[in-house]
């Protein structure tokens, strides 16, 4: 569902930078997929150039066979609005909106009855199980909250592609725990296509397998098994291999 | 780095950002400054002008300087507004609320004298350009020349060191210690939506009903009695408008899920709600001055509409000349040389005017032919009367004449035989604003002794109008003044006695408009940094960049027209009660005016509008 060929990005400037070399990347429809590196390996420019908003200096990306990049800017927000789906480490929740309203911004962009929406923010908020704070302002509600208000937000017009960009980074081990096991759920039952960019290992063995990138470039690819506590050790170990900052490794082994 | 190199180069290094603050500072200072330039300018505070002038130009000086006080302290404390985040980041640091205290005077202090020298300056480049501007809309005999306003800028400068000082004091007890914690979260919190209270929210439609209504009603003097009371209860209604009706009418727009769900609409309401507090505030006060501005204007331009046009009413010919005394074929004699000697064409008709006594009071009253003979002269109707018929004859334009009692009165011939008026016509022709009576010729022979004549003649120009002004000047110098009237000379004289009052009254009107702009400029970009943000994480979502315009569009839009309107209505209820104090229909100057206010408005919307979007753009 995913294709990444041969995609390189180099950052103009006075000095020009390479942030990413030659990377090929395949993930499958109703895959959950993991991307971790050390600080500065390009994580979060792949992640960025694969949800359309910066683009490959080289090599082409295809969604479903199709490149978005050649879409003209209107249509390329209307791709990412219906066919994609982003969940982000600062949640970027609006705090003029209440929650419900947040949930729902997605849809009343496209101009989408009331009634349709409305059923649709409570049905996959029951799922989330933010039901009883859908009528509270943003600052009004914890980091987990917030984190799975903003993960209804981007499930609402079930898209193809749901993209993580550190969604635990900023929440407790606890609220981490719910909030990736609740991605995880969603991966099995609606099926949808992942992809996460996180440093938490922690995090990253919820996925099905895991892509370690290192200065730019393909590093190594571990694939779960069906223990989800092997995995984890394999990741610790990789990330130990990969030579990362000591920050990278989780502190607390489970 | 010792703590005031410390406050300084904050200043210094962030140029951007204390920018604004400065730029309305500036602009302040040079209002100011150009406007003392022009008031003490030799020609005028010379002894060719009388005391009045020179008190009314100290008076609009002070109103100016009251003005710019405010003015200067609402851009401070919501330039400080903006920066709470970087307060409470210096304590966190450790600085005490007292050392803020100080760093804000020495800052502002700092960009006050920056502020004051650069206004001076550029007011000195620009002097010459407001000259010859107040040049243009004064009429002066002596040009203004341009001088080294010594003067201006000695008062200007210590003037306006004064009043930063004063608004840095102030200010630095504005800035309360609040607890770091709503510091460091800055705007994240709502300042909450004022509670829209149902009987407040129909006080205010009442307030403004009754002020309108009352405003409309009155007529002549009670305009005068009633103006206070009315812009008082229409200062609290506006208030009330922005404060209540408005919070009540948008929480029934989102209470509407299927107008706020719409589209876009979502962005937009929710973000004025939230922002309500900051907003009414701001467009009550956008309102009133704006309202201020107009009105000011309008009357001023509605009251010299109304001088100039009772002259040109009362007078339909370009000269006349009325005598009952000797020298009247001498003086006659002398206009018909000089009009020739300036190569003036002009038609002339001339006759006696007789006053009989009727019911009491002396009357006009003329024969047919010399009646047809002044109609013809400015292009009016002849008439056509019957022996034993009498027109009653009232004045066109600004009545003072008594028509009603006129037509109960009868006129006597030498016969015996008793005329009894019937019809009433409107014209201009004879220079009578009381009514008058027309007989025909027949009947006027009949008629008694009068009590008193005079000898009016009337000369109508027909070529070489533009050398009427040299003409007259020549005539007035010669004759009476209370026997030679020419329109044009008249206007002219009574423009130079009113010209600095409009100069005065338009640069004050417009120094209102204006900042009522940087009101909203203000408003505007102390929520650009967070509409930054917003926008940032929606597009990210996939914001169309057409619904981005659509929602900026509206959002300003809202923002610039909201309050403008309403100053628009009462404005024009304003301008309307001025022409029922004057029974003079201002209906054309008000029209004029506001649209003229309302062109600004939208081109500074359009400019602000492209500015905004592009820096929202920009950081996306």
């Amino acid at each position: 569902m995913l294709k990444v060929k041969q995609v390189s990005k180099i950052y103009e400037g006075k000095i020009a930078y390479r942030a990413l070399t030659d990377i090929n990347l395949t993930i499958d429809e109703g895959e959950f997929v993991g991307i971790m590196g050390p600080s500065g390996s390009g994580k979060t420019t792949l992640l960025n150039m694969i949800a359309t908003i910066d683009e490959p200096t080289t090599g082409e990306i295809l969604i479903n066979e199709r490149n978005p990049h050649v879409l003209k800017k209107e249509a390329l927000a209307q791709f990412r609005r219906r066919e994609l789906g982003f969940v982000f480490q600062d949640f970027n929740l609006l705090h003029t909106l209440t929650v419900e309203e947040n949930i729902v911004l997605p849809l009343t962009l496209d101009g989408k009855k009331v009634k349709e929406m409305k059923d649709k923010a409570y049905e996959i908020a029951e799922k989330l199980g933010i039901i009883g704070i859908m009528k509270k302002r943003t600052y009004e509600i914890s980091g987990g909250q917030a984190q799975r208000a903003a993960v209804a937000r981007a499930m609402i017009h079930t898209p193809k592609l749901l993209l993580a960009d550190e969604p635990t980074g900023n929440l407790d081990s606890k609220s981490s725990k719910d909030v990736m096991e609740m991605l995880e759920s969603i991966n099995k039952t609606e099926k949808t296509t992942m992809m996460l960019v996180t440093h938490d290992a922690q995090a990253a063995s919820y996925c099905n397998r895991v892509i370690f990138i290192r200065d730019g470039k393909f590093y190594s690819e571990i694939h779960r098994g069906d223990n989800r506590q092997a995995f984890f050790q394999k990741i610790i170990d990789t990330l130990s291999l990969l030579g990362g900052d000591a920050h990278d490794l989780s502190s607390v082994r489970v | 780095m010792t703590f005031r190199q410390f406050a300084f180069n904050n200043v210094i290094r962030n140029k951007r950002l204390y920018a604004a603050y400065f730029l309305s500072s500036l602009f302040t200072v040079m209002v100011f400054f150009t406007f003392s330039i022009f008031a003490n300018h030799p020609a005028l505070s010379g002894d060719g002008m009388n005391s009045t002038v020179t008190k009314g130009m100290n008076a609009a000086a002070g109103i100016i300087y009251v003005f710019s006080f405010f003015f200067v302290l609402y851009s401070m404390s919501s330039f400080l507004q903006s920066r709470k985040k970087e307060f409470g980041l210096l304590m966190i640091q450790g600085m005490s609320m007292k050392q803020i205290r100080l760093m804000v005077f020495l800052e502002n202090m700092l960009i006050g004298l920056l502020a004051t020298l650069s206004g001076i300056l550029l007011g000195v480049v620009f002097a010459k350009a407001i000259l010859l501007l107040a040049e243009n809309v004064l009429i002066i005999e002596r040009a203004l020349s341009f001088y080294f306003p010594v003067k201006a800028i000695l008062i200007t400068f210590i003037s306006f060191i004064i009043l930063f000082f004063f608004i840095s004091l102030f200010v630095t007890y504005v800035l309360r210690s609040k607890k770091l914690i709503e510091l460091i979260k800055g705007n994240k919190m709502s300042k909450g939506e004022p509670k829209a209270n149902l009987f407040l929210t129909m006080l205010a439609i009442l307030l403004l009903g009754a002020g309108y209504a009352v405003a409309l009603i009155a007529k002549g003097l009670v305009v005068v009695v009633a103006m206070v009371p009315v812009i008082i209860v229409v200062c609290i209604g506006t208030y009330l408008l922005f404060t209540q009706l408005s919070v009540y009418i948008i929480r029934r727009l989102k209470k509407n899920e299927r107008v706020f769900w719409f589209k876009t609409n979502m962005l937009l309401f929710s973000d004025l709600a939230f922002r309500m507090k900051d907003n009414a505030r701001t467009f009550f006060m956008v309102a009133m001055v704006s309202t201020v501005a107009f009105s000011a204007i309008g009357s001023l331009f509605g009251f010299q509409t109304v001088l100039t046009s009772n002259i040109k009413n009362v007078n339909a010919t370009t000269f006349s000349y009325k005598t009952s005394e000797e020298n009247e074929v001498k003086n006659v004699e002398f206009i018909n040389q000089t009009l020739k000697e300036e190569k003036i064409e002009a038609d002339s008709e001339n006759t006696v005017l007789r006053y009989f006594e009727v019911g009491g009071d002396s009357i006009l009253i003329a024969s047919q032919s010399d009646f047809n003979g002044f109609a013809a002269l400015i292009d009016e109707d002849p008439i056509d009367l019957k022996d034993g018929q009498v027109m009653t004859v009232e004045f066109e334009g600004t009545n003072f004449g008594q028509t009603k009692e006129l037509l109960n009165e009868t006129i006597t011939l030498n016969s015996g035989t008793v005329l009894k008026p019937k019809e009433v016509i409107h014209s201009k022709a004879l220079p009578a604003t009381d009514s008058y009576f027309i007989v025909s010729d027949e009947d006027y022979q009949k008629l008694p002794e009068p009590e008193f004549q005079e000898s009016y003649y009337a000369w109508q120009a027909t070529d070489g109008e533009e050398r009427v002004m040299a003409a007259s000047e020549k005539l007035y110098k010669e004759l009476p003044r209370y026997e030679i009237t020419s329109v044009d000379y008249e206007i002219y004289e009574i423009m130079k006695g009113y010209g600095p009052i409009l100069f005065v009254g338009l640069f004050i009107g417009i120094v209102f408009f204006v900042s009522a702009g940087s009101f909203l400029y203000f408003r505007l970009y102390m929520d650009l940094d967070e509409d930054k943000q917003k926008f940032r994480s929606i597009s990210k979502m996939g914001l169309t960049e057409k619904e981005l315009k659509k929602v900026l569009n509206r959002q300003t839009m809202v923002l610039f027209f909201a309050p403008i309107l309403v100053a628009l209505i009462h404005g024009a209820v304003a301008l309307t009660a001025l022409s029922n104090l004057f029974y003079f229909n201002l209906f054309k100057e008000s029209v004029a005016v506001l649209s003229v206010f309302l062109a600004i408005q939208v081109v500074y919307f359009f400019i602000v509008r492209f500015f905004y979007t592009k820096q929202i753009k920009a950081s996306i």
